[in-house]
């Protein structure tokens, strides 16, 4: 496939670098190309978001001027946000605004919605984040060890654990979590990102709490973010828990019922060492799809959980620009979403090559 | 063996150690006062534009009026930065004079050019709160020379038609009537869209400069909103240093913080939260009667709805006594009338309370009206409590009598839009008169000024419903002008007693404001109008 003149081995510097210039060529021929997808993608992304957004009957206008103003008001806000123009006008306008960096002001935080966007994504990428580590650090795992053990206890147990945590609400397992840990036991912090002591004290640089405690030099802070976080990403993560564990297990079961694995039970070789070192690795490929998939979810924001433990992360802010009809928000959010989601494929690309032999 | 014991002494250490800080930790900071609260709602700090409950008790303890209202009793007025004022003979001219001395935090004079330029921009960027001020004839037409600073101490305000001065000095005890810091916020002046001057709006979206108790220091969207204390404050100091706003939506995750000792108020616990503060003895509830009132509004463009009849019918068809007891039973009390509980003008208990569920006065009804079969017809609602509660329980007994009631749940955005489209035919709403006057829903209520569709009078409701009846409308416009209280009164209880019964409103209960607190906190004080942090202490 990817013949020409590589595939023929030539000889002297000047064909080296003649080879070396193609290559080169050919690779930023291929960046152009997936830059031109992105690109496309992105835009479909936008226009169709604006144009179904456009058509609920949502009416920002009310929410600028409040119910009781009077229609000339309300006129000249409309035409404020550019709402008496025609659709495709609007959305050019936006379209032309965001090329050059402007998302435009936010009607529910009267901010601009790029720093609002530098605020709530940081939190809800702090939270996915320590979620996916719990995510992996068990389900890994308790796939692994109820595949190795299938049929047995071990195996029903991890199954029934497993489906829990996927089909029980996030929102019900939250309550529930503050009402245990929180409430009766105090080893958890309540709802928010940190203690009230400790409202205000840390200037944000890169938005995640954890690591700006951190580099102001505030232990305090610190473990408070962590007292914070540890329940509603425990939630989170059982969730993706549950998941990666079934799926770790299916692909699992696939590998150890393979000819190799047998082989090398023959020739004697342990267990552990045949699951660990020979089946587990053939599993890498498809594992990094699933815990890539499960990540870009968990970045979307969970409306509920960020609800129910008042984290000011992405989800909500979506969810009441959308209900407000606001679609500088909406858009811009999407916009996030799409980008999420085509950088976590392009990494799991490269993680393939590393990890696939045969792609290297 | 030993290995193990080890191991579970260490355990149980760690969870003490960890248990231990978290008590710590349980107990809010003794000078400051922290609220759980649903901030969703904020969209600016302008007082000009603000129009929901949180940014208007912010404002209202970060800014002062010209004109207080009385901690205790919302009716009676004191002199706020205006130290005293008088009334022109003719009953037009409003003379007021401000108290000298005093500074705003950046340490500008308050004077009488800031109250004149912090009046005319409500009415120039002419949002909401604007209304305030034309309903009594001020206009941004006039705004020069009916407000005027005659003085740097001296307000001149000057209306059109002699309305009672306790009628009209109400209008300068809320957030229109701040005076704000003209020359802190004029580097901000930006345009609008127009190309007119925006009056700072842009920039008061996120900042507050005015003179009061408290100074806005932090708002982060959804997530706090920080207020510190004004030193020098010109009342004396107030005693806690700091309110802390923390932006908690769920009202399970209130109760949890406020029963560990996380907040000191909670301000959204739903019926069966607020039962288990009541049942706590740590903690306590106190309640204030709002003049919020609920209702189910009727287009009378409807050629089934129009009919005195049928809406009559209807008004028997939600148990209200019932309800008080039980969805209702922290939240409202069961009101039939436009003009609140509390407020001037109001009818009394017995007057103002007149239906229950009387399914057979409700056929009864419907038969005289030519419906005795029922009819379909849709209803519109919001999602927060209790539109959903109250909607399905009209439904439920809506049904009994053969009316089949479609519900319609959306978002409030889109609510307020279709009422102000005249797009509806039945929707449960709520209302919050600017002051605790019977002229205040009157004149948005009952009055019409214009019924025709291309008059766009949406801020009216009566508009929205098209409701219009000339006998109302001279009243009420007459009962303004009334100087004498007893007369003005009783013209009002003629008004409300007609409206009961012809009126598109259904109305059903006005709303308490319950806050739930825990016992250290102290003379937290807020009535119908307005809630203090000027006064707790712990």
């Amino acid at each position: 496939m990817a013949a020409g003149g590589a595939a023929v081995p030539v000889h002297g510097t000047g064909a080296a670098r003649a080879d070396g210039t193609a290559r080169l060529r050919r690779v930023g021929r291929e960046a152009l190309r997936q830059a031109s997808a992105v690109g496309i993608s992105l835009f479909g992304l936008l226009a169709i978001t604006f144009f179904i957004g456009r058509m609920l009957p949502l009416d920002p206008v009310i929410a600028v001027i409040g119910d009781d103003a009077p229609q000339s008001t309300y006129d000249m806000v409309y035409r404020e946000l550019g709402l008496d123009r025609p659709l495709w006008e609007q959305f050019a306008i936006y379209v032309g605004k965001v090329l050059q960096g402007d998302f435009g002001l936010a009607l529910n935080t009267s901010n601009r919605v790029a720093d609002d966007l530098l605020r709530v994504f940081p939190a809800t990428v702090e939270l996915a984040t320590v979620s996916i580590v719990i995510g992996v650090g068990l389900g890994v795992p308790f796939g692994v060890i109820a595949a190795v053990h299938r049929g047995t206890m071990i195996d029903h147990i991890v199954r029934v654990v497993g489906l829990i945590g996927y089909s029980a609400p996030n929102f019900w397992l939250g309550l529930m979590g503050l009402v245990v840990f929180y409430a009766m036991l105090g080893w958890v912090g309540g709802p928010g990102r940190v203690s009230v002591f400790y409202i205000d004290m840390i200037e944000p640089r890169t938005g995640f709490l954890l690591i700006d405690s951190l580099l102001a030099n505030e232990p305090d802070v610190f473990w408070s973010a962590v007292d914070h976080i540890i329940l509603p990403a425990s939630i989170l993560g059982y969730s993706s828990t549950a998941y990666i564990a079934r799926m770790t297990r299916s692909f699992m079961l696939e590998q150890l019922s393979q000819e190799y694995v047998i082989t090398a039970r023959v020739k004697g070789l342990s267990r552990a060492r045949v699951v660990w070192r020979h089946a587990f690795p053939n599993i890498m490929v498809q594992l990094v799809t699933v815990i890539a998939l499960a990540y870009a979810f968990l970045l979307e924001g969970a409306v509920l959980t960020e609800t129910v433990f008042a984290w000011p992360g992405f989800g909500r802010y979506l969810t009441l620009g959308l209900l407000a009809g606001d679609m500088n928000v909406v858009l811009a959010c999407t916009l996030i979403v799409g980008l999420t989601f085509i950088a976590l494929n392009l990494i799991s690309d490269i993680l393939y090559r590393l990890l696939d032999p045969r792609t290297r | 063996m030993r290995r193990a014991r080890t191991i579970l002494v260490a355990a149980s250490a760690a969870l003490a150690v960890t248990s231990a800080a978290a008590q710590a930790q349980t107990r809010t900071p003794r000078d400051a006062l922290v609220m759980a609260w649903n901030i969703d709602g904020i969209l600016t700090m302008d007082p000009a534009q603000i129009g929901e409950v949180v940014t208007d008790e912010i404002v209202n303890n970060t800014c002062d009026p010209l004109i207080f209202q009385n901690v205790d009793d919302p009716a009676r007025l004191e002199p706020g930065l205006a130290e005293r004022w008088e009334v022109s003979e003719d009953g037009r001219t409003y003379t007021f004079h401000l108290r000298r001395g005093l500074r705003h935090p950046s340490g500008n004079p308050v004077t009488a050019q800031d109250a004149e330029w912090s009046i005319r921009r409500v009415l120039y960027l002419g949002f909401g709160n604007a209304a305030q001020y034309t309903q009594w004839g001020l206009s941004k037409e006039k705004a020069e020379e009916q407000v005027r600073a005659v003085d740097e101490h001296t307000l001149q305000v000057t209306v059109p038609e002699p309305w009672p001065p306790s009628l009209f000095l109400y209008v300068f005890t809320g957030r229109q009537g701040f005076i704000l810091d003209r020359k802190a916020i004029e580097p901000h002046v930006g345009t609008r869209a127009d190309g007119t001057s925006d009056y700072g709006n842009g920039w008061l979206r996120t900042n507050t400069a005015c003179i009061g108790p408290y100074r806005l220091t932090r708002w982060t969207a959804s997530d706090t909103v920080i207020l510190e204390r004004n030193a020098n404050y010109w009342r004396g100091d107030v005693p806690l240093r700091r309110v802390i706003i923390r932006h908690v939506a769920e009202s399970a995750a209130q109760r949890l913080q406020l029963e560990r000792g996380d907040i000191d108020i909670a301000r959204d616990l739903n019926a069966e939260d607020l039962a288990a503060v009541e049942a706590n003895p740590n903690l306590k509830l106190n309640a204030a009667l709002r003049h919020q009132l609920y209702y189910i509004g009727a287009n009378m463009d409807h050629p089934i709805l129009g009919n005195d009849d049928v809406r009559m019918a209807m008004r028997y068809l939600v148990d209200y006594q019932g309800l008080e007891r039980t969805v209702m039973r922290y939240s409202g009390r069961a009101w039939n009338s436009f003009v609140p509980q509390g407020a001037f003008g109001a009818l009394p208990p017995e007057r103002g309370l007149i239906y229950r569920l009387d399914i057979d006065k409700a056929r009864e009804y419907l038969a005289r009206a030519g419906h005795a079969n029922g009819f379909t017809v849709r209803l519109m609602h919001g999602t927060a409590f209790p539109s959903p509660d109250i909607a399905q329980h009209f439904q439920a007994n809506a049904a009994k009598v053969g009316i089949r009631v479609e519900i319609e749940q959306m978002a409030s955005g889109q609510l307020f839009s279709r009422m102000r489209d005249r797009n509806f035919e039945l929707a449960f709403l709520a209302w919050s008169p600017g002051y605790p006057d019977a002229d205040a829903n009157a004149m948005r209520h009952v009055y019409n000024p214009d019924n025709r569709p291309e008059a766009r009078q949406g801020m009216f409701l009566s508009w929205r419903a098209s409701f219009y009846r000339e006998w109302f409308n001279e009243a009420v416009l007459r009962a303004r002008l009334i100087r004498d209280e007893e007369e003005r009164k009783l013209l009002y209880h003629e008004i409300q007693e007609r409206f009961m019964r012809e009126g598109p409103f259904m109305y059903n209960f006005q709303q308490v404001r319950q806050l739930a607190m825990r016992n250290e906190l102290r003379e937290f004080k807020h009535h119908a109008f307005k809630v203090f942090y000027t006064t707790a202490r712990k």
